[in-house]
């Protein structure tokens, strides 16, 4: 990597970084106004607070909220 | 995860055991040294030293100087209201439902002290359009957000008084009969449910309504030195240059801090990007475009970040949560789980053929049991590389929005019941946030099925890294020599750190045992988990994934994906969770305990 000029360098961090960029931030939404069920699931999400990157329980509030659920049905 | 360097002084030292193993003949003998020294010059032990460290100081706090004592008689209190409302009424009256309201809302997280930690580990917000939105809100920007929102409020506050209304007048008049008219019951108990629904959308819309202005770059500043300082430390008890590794770690905090911004961006959130993904591309794209600067590279400590959040995650590995569900959501999270992980393992040793057994179980954990952190404990449990686990996280993410979108469409197309198709999304979509989305997407049963079915999956990373530790020491690296260890050698092999793992987890499954659901809900849960603990966890995966692009070769990335076998060997295990869990979900939800899904 180091046998490159710097120049050249630079140059393919912004191409390489504007490539990323330009997928999730131009390419991703386009897709997501295009199709009826991802632009609807994109509204559901941004309606209801939900996260999908959390990985872990306690990270999604909705984990809790279905415990709780649960918890109060199943103990009837 | 072995970083490249070490795993040459691993096989280096491997040779001078094996040297010494032949001259011994066939002679069991252990040439691992483990010495007292070890405790406070091991990365391993170092790790749990500081994620104990921060599990005391926040058990202290939360409860022998917090606030435990006023909520316990705050509980007890409401408690004593349900019980009265239980014996005066055959159904849960408005009151009931009132004290068990209060009690939801006591966190022990709005104490001063978690006020004053919540503050100082913020991390970048959300945003759709500015990315400076992710770290600044002024006074006017809140203001327009929270008017923007207060029409909705107003409305679903209105509703909420007047469905109250309504529930009390059917209470009232099923009061009147002594509860004993069956149809003024009924009726009483649809419009409490009404008032419940009402409720529950008021609250919903009360959050539109509570943005409050924020510049985050203050305490980002404090965050990156507390941290520095903290990790600091331990690299300097093994022997490393402090200053170095102080020097590099401004820029693993940058990238850290800069994947979470891009990871909060709306539509990045909804594919599945966040903080982890962004970390590792992020750093990825230095390391292979401009390079890492070399005195970045002291401050990539990725196991040291990696096993001090494991030790923390392990607070919140709680083993009461299995039966959230019953018998059916152990059955399928508990027994489908180990089942898909074994016979996938099995399959790519023995049909693929995979050259890296420990790229084999990362992949198989994380698409058996619960993605991003199953792929993390067992990785540092297995000791697999730091590229092993990014191409696995990178499996998991494509394959997680995939399905994420796909399943609930197909459930729908399909016509399979919402309990069942919950059940089946939370024990195969591998990321927690995926499945309470895509389980919301079908709706609201299906959600609070699928996420407690994770839930239930999650707290077997415990039991996950432990097997799979004690597996490696013990059959894979030992057969790996030619010879038989001993008990000294394997406790000498052993990854230390998962036993500060399942330490936490224990500690904290007895702690919330012992406290009851409703104070191990205020204290344990919304204090010392969610108000100390999981914020720095958070905070050390995110900058472990920095360090791991970082210091990552796209080349040597590459090599691991030769021939396709771990793309392979994910759909194969994946079809075979997915035929698994249906079925198991089917049988348990639908022919077994039938009782259970009809009261959901």
């Amino acid at each position: 990597m180091n046998e490159k000029s710097l120049p050249v360098r630079l140059k393919n961090f912004v191409l390489a970084t504007g490539t990323a960029l330009a997928f999730v931030y131009l390419f991703l939404p386009l897709l997501t106004n295009s199709c009826g069920i991802l632009h609807r699931m994109s509204v559901y999400l941004d309606n209801n607070g939900i996260d999908p990157t959390r990985y872990y329980y306690t990270d999604v509030e909705q984990v809790q909220e279905g415990e709780e659920y649960l918890r109060s049905v199943l103990e009837k | 995860m072995e970083m490249a360097p070490r795993r040459g002084e691993c096989r280096k030292q491997t040779e001078e055991e094996e040297t010494l193993m032949t001259q011994d003949s066939n002679v069991v003998i252990d040439h691992g040294k483990s010495q007292w020294s070890d405790l406070w010059k091991k990365e391993d032990y170092l790790a749990i030293w500081l994620g104990f460290i921060i599990i005391a100081v926040c058990i202290a706090v939360y409860t022998t100087f917090g606030p435990k004592a006023e909520i316990a008689e705050k509980i007890a209190a409401a408690n004593q209201v349900q019980e009265s409302e239980l014996a005066r009424a055959p159904f849960k009256t408005v009151a009931w439902h009132k004290a068990q309201d209060e009690k939801a809302g006591l966190k022990a997280s709005s104490s001063s002290f978690g006020k004053f930690i919540t503050h100082w580990t913020k991390k970048p917000g959300s945003w759709k359009t500015n990315p400076l939105d992710a770290f600044i809100m002024t006074e006017a920007q809140a203001k327009e957000r929270n008017e923007k929102g207060m029409p909705g409020y107003e409305e679903a506050k209105a509703k909420a008084a007047a469905a109250l209304t309504a529930a009390v007048a059917a209470e009232e008049a099923a009061a009147a009969t002594s509860f004993q008219d069956g149809a003024l019951n009924d009726a009483a108990k649809t419009g409490i449910d009404a008032w419940r629904d009402a409720h529950k959308a008021e609250a919903d819309a009360k959050k539109k309504v509570g943005y409050k202005p924020f510049n985050y770059f203050p305490s980002l500043i404090g965050l990156c030195f507390f941290i520095a300082a903290i990790f600091g430390v331990g690299i300097a008890m093994m022997g490393k240059s402090m200053p170095a590794f102080m020097q590099g770690f401004t820029i693993v905090f940058l990238v850290a801090v800069l994947a979470y911004m891009l990871g909060g961006q709306a539509i990045s959130k909804q594919y599945g990007f966040g903080a982890e993904a962004w970390g590792v591309v992020l750093g990825m794209l230095i390391a292979n475009t401009v390079g890492t600067p070399k005195w970045v590279l002291p401050a990539c400590e990725v196991e040291f970040f990696i096993k001090t959040g494991l030790v923390l995650l392990g607070a919140e590995v709680l083993f009461n949560k299995i039966v959230a569900i019953g018998t059916p959501g152990i059955f399928v999270a508990w027994v489908v789980t180990p089942v898909v992980l074994v016979c996938t393992y099995i399959f790519g040793q023995t049909v693929l053929k995979m050259p890296s057994k420990t790229l084999n179980i990362v992949i198989s954990a994380d698409m058996s049991v619960c993605g991003t952190s199953a792929a993390i404990a067992t990785a540092a449990a297995c000791r697999a590389k730091k590229e092993e686990l990014t191409l696995s996280i990178g499996l998991s993410l494509v394959f997680t929005a995939i399905m994420m979108i796909a399943m609930p469409a197909f459930i729908k197309a399909v016509g399979i019941p919402e309990v069942l198709g919950g059940a089946w999304m939370g024990g195969t979509i591998d990321s927690t946030g995926a499945v309470a989305a895509a389980g919301a997407f079908l709706g609201q049963k299906a959600m609070y099925v699928a996420a407690t079915i994770k839930m239930i999956q999650n707290v077997m990373i415990g039991v996950t890294a432990f097997c799979v530790a004690v597996y490696w020491v013990t059959k894979v690296e030992a057969t790996g020599t030619g010879h038989a260890v001993g008990a000294g050698e394997i406790w000498h092999r052993f990854p230390k750190f998962v036993l500060g793992f399942i330490a936490a987890s224990i500690l904290f499954s007895i702690l919330d045992q012992s406290m009851g659901k409703d104070l191990g809900k205020a204290v344990l849960d919304q204090g010392i988990v969610r108000g100390g603990t999981r914020l720095l966890r958070d905070w050390f995966f995110a900058l472990s994934f920095a360090a791991i692009g970082l210091s990552t070769n796209f080349r040597e990335l590459s090599k691991y994906f030769k021939g396709g076998k771990p793309l392979i060997l994910y759909v194969c295990g994946q079809s075979l969770n997915l035929v698994l869990t249906l079925a198991m979900a089917y049988v348990m939800f639908y022919v077994v305990f039938p009782e259970i899904t009809a009261k959901i």
